[in-house]
């Protein structure tokens, strides 16, 4: 009995649906819209560059070459980047202290990069890690 | 092992899943006195090997309605008093052209659901076209024609558990993990208590007044031991889990077999589940299938096709104790709830059982089931558990950049510090060793280590997992478990061959989780991350 009353709710609220797109032209917002509704939530987006490069911030193995030519990014040792900040985008605008300060440079890290034996883009982690944490 | 009598009390609580540590919790802040007892750890069972989501379930609306509203009724609640656990978890539903639901029949769901979601403090649905969706998640099929936005709360379920047990406790009730219940004591038709088998294998007996039956999927085995009788019908549900936030956004991809599958992102890591099917197996020894892994991989990589290319860490499987219904497939089976009191059922008085429903209403399955034992017992104090806080929500927490430069931590850690601890955060860092990470993905501290020790009932790397996600991260433990085995063995008086035989045991339960999703590139990773710390563990 309450399987046929769900269905029958659902199919007249279908039916009122249809009316009113008869009515009515088809809305569709706007992706800054729901940024905006989320602002406080912190749910940023990533770029589809830093989307391709997923992957191979995943392959970090935390074996610290890197660390032998790049001592630290702001406070974080570099392997962190990969391995700890740049798993909860939302958490990054928080912790921002962390990685104030003591900028080493693109060509230090991409020699950094050069060194990892996973092929970690430390470069594009840590840009990508710079700009979600500027929120 | 000799056994021993247990000081009596009012109520026994037979399982420490979210919905026993809820009705101890409720229980004792009605002023009865309760013995909570779990077999293995705080929510290590159903409760963990959930989606990690209280969620209303517009899925229900196609056949039960009252689920839904119960369910985000309830989830309000919990909401509000665990603001400090829950997130917001933003839902983009898409849509491919030959999908079973079209856009328009998406979004009259999502209008009816709509008017659910003020109950759990939601926003109501945005609908969007598949360009505009892709600009929030660049991952997205070039083939998704449209989606619908759709709000739900994420949840540790573990903290979760932990925050009850801690209120129940602060309360006055007594909550043993690791404690086994062997049998249920009788006299005559009635049970007037239980034996378990203690963390230090004494046997003790408890006798109480009432003894309810919390037990989840493990409830037909426990009312066995009465003699009574509990039917439900068990199913399996597998997650994936992978290494981050795949997305800031949860997905939902339509499976082969035309269920909905979720893909939802929580703290720094990313959840795929779940598969839906009747379980037949051995509760305490649950697997998982490569197929599993496949059926949840293909079903995802339809909507997000690099899925594949992404890192999974584990695999986790988990047994809901679905209520009995015949014919049904298991995807349209209720989540409703039931409190069983066997006096009436099976003419064994004194015991009580609860069954059915899920983690979003897990307060609500607790307080019916107060209601049914306080009745017998004649208390009439009623429930207070939907306006008062959990321990770490009572008050504003301070902010993580302020903590971390009070007690010279990472703004990181701070922010994980009080995404488990919220207001209670502070009294974690009274320790010397604050600034010490144990877990660098994690971002763990070794204070937070001696603490859960010391006030948190681990007794295990595995309850170290559960309780602060030790090992829950890329390193799955390699470059961490050593460290933190010192840490917590110090506290609980661990010899150096005992602090190996547990990163031995927990290593051995976390492969079983690994196995099941490491390809080829993972297993290389492994070997590499293992090289790179010499060859721990092996011992050459």
């Amino acid at each position: 009995m309450a399987r046929r009353s769900a269905m029958l709710r659902l199919i007249w609220a279908y039916a009122r649906h249809q009316l009113r797109r008869r009515f009515r032209l088809p809305f569709a917002a706007h992706a800054q819209d729901v940024l905006n509704k989320y602002a406080e939530d912190r749910l940023r987006p990533l770029t589809l560059g830093e989307h391709r490069q997923l992957p191979a911030m995943s392959r970090c193995i935390n074996c610290g070459l890197c660390a032998l030519i790049v001592k630290r990014v702001g406070g974080v040792r570099p392997a962190d980047l990969p391995t700890a900040y740049l798993r909860d985008y939302t958490q990054l605008p928080v912790a921002i202290s962390d990685l104030e300060g003591g900028d080493p440079g693109a060509p230090a890290l991409l020699s950094a990069a050069a060194a990892c034996p996973v092929g970690v883009p430390l470069a594009e982690v840590a840009a990508a890690v710079q700009r979600l944490a500027a929120g | 092992m000799t056994g021993s009598v247990d000081s009596a009390q009012d109520v026994v609580v037979i399982g420490g899943g979210v919905t026993g540590a809820g009705l101890a919790r409720d229980l004792a802040l009605r002023g009865v006195s309760v013995l909570l007892l779990e077999k293995d750890d705080w929510g290590a069972g159903t409760s963990g090997a959930s989606s990690w989501m209280i969620h209303g379930g517009p899925r229900y609306l196609e056949f039960d309605w009252k689920t839904t509203r119960q369910s985000c009724e309830d989830a309000g609640h919990i909401v509000r008093i665990a603001r400090h656990l829950v997130h917001r978890c933003v839902f983009l539903l898409p849509v491919l052209p030959r999908d079973r639901l079209g856009i328009e029949r998406l979004e009259t769901a999502m209008e009816v659901y709509d008017r659910f979601q003020p109950l759990k403090d939601s926003h109501p649905h945005v609908r969007l076209s598949g360009a505009e969706a892709r600009l929030l998640e660049p991952g997205l099929s070039s083939q998704v024609v449209g989606a619908v936005t759709m709000e739900e709360w994420g949840v540790d379920p573990h903290r979760l558990t932990w925050a009850n047990v801690l209120d129940a406790v602060r309360a006055g009730a007594r909550a043993l993990n690791h404690s086994r219940v062997e049998s249920l004591l009788r006299d005559g038709g009635t049970v007037i208590g239980v034996r378990y088998r203690a963390p230090d294998g004494h046997r003790v007996e408890a006798r109480a007044k009432a003894v309810v039956n919390a037990a989840g999927p493990w409830a037909p085995e426990v009312a066995a031991m009465a003699g009574a009788a509990v039917r439900l019908r068990p199913a399996k549900g597998v997650h994936v889990v992978y290494d981050r936030r795949l997305s800031n956004f949860a997905i939902s991809a339509e499976a082969v077999d035309g269920r909905e599958l979720v893909m939802v992102p929580h703290g720094s890591l990313t959840l795929l589940g779940t598969t839906d099917d009747d379980y037949y197996g051995d509760l305490d020894a649950q697997e998982v299938l490569p197929d599993e892994v496949d059926y949840l991989v293909q079903a995802a990589e339809r909507v997000f096709p690099d899925i594949r290319q992404h890192r999974p860490l584990r695999a986790t499987a988990g047994v809901r104790p679905t209520l009995f219904e015949w014919r049904l497939s298991e995807d349209r089976l209720s989540r409703r709830f039931e409190v069983f009191d066997h006096q009436k059922r099976d003419r064994v008085s004194g015991l009580f059982t609860i069954a059915g429903g899920k983690l979003s209403m897990y307060r609500l399955m607790a307080e019916r089931t107060a209601d049914a034992v306080c009745a017998r017992l004649g208390v009439e104090a009623r429930s207070s558990t939907a306006r008062r806080p959990l321990p770490g929500a009572g008050r504003v927490a301070q902010p993580a950049r302020e903590l971390a430069a009070e007690h010279g931590i990472s703004a990181l850690a701070a922010a994980r510090l009080l995404e488990r601890h919220g207001s209670e955060a502070a009294d974690v860092l009274q320790d010397d060793r604050r600034g010490r990470l144990v877990c660098r993905c994690g971002a763990l501290t070794e204070a937070e280590v001696a603490y859960a020790a010391r006030h948190e009932q681990v007794r295990t790397l595995a309850d170290m997992f559960r309780r602060l996600g030790l090992a829950a991260g890329p390193c799955a433990g390699v470059a961490c478990l050593e460290r933190a085995a010192q840490t917590l063995g110090e506290q609980l008086g661990w010899s150096p061959s005992q602090r190996r035989d547990a990163c031995r045991e927990y290593l051995a339960c976390a492969w079983r989780t690994r196995v099941p999703v490491l390809d080829r590139w993972g297993w290389a990773q492994e070997e590499l991350a293992y090289g790179a710390r010499r060859g721990w563990p092996g011992g050459r």
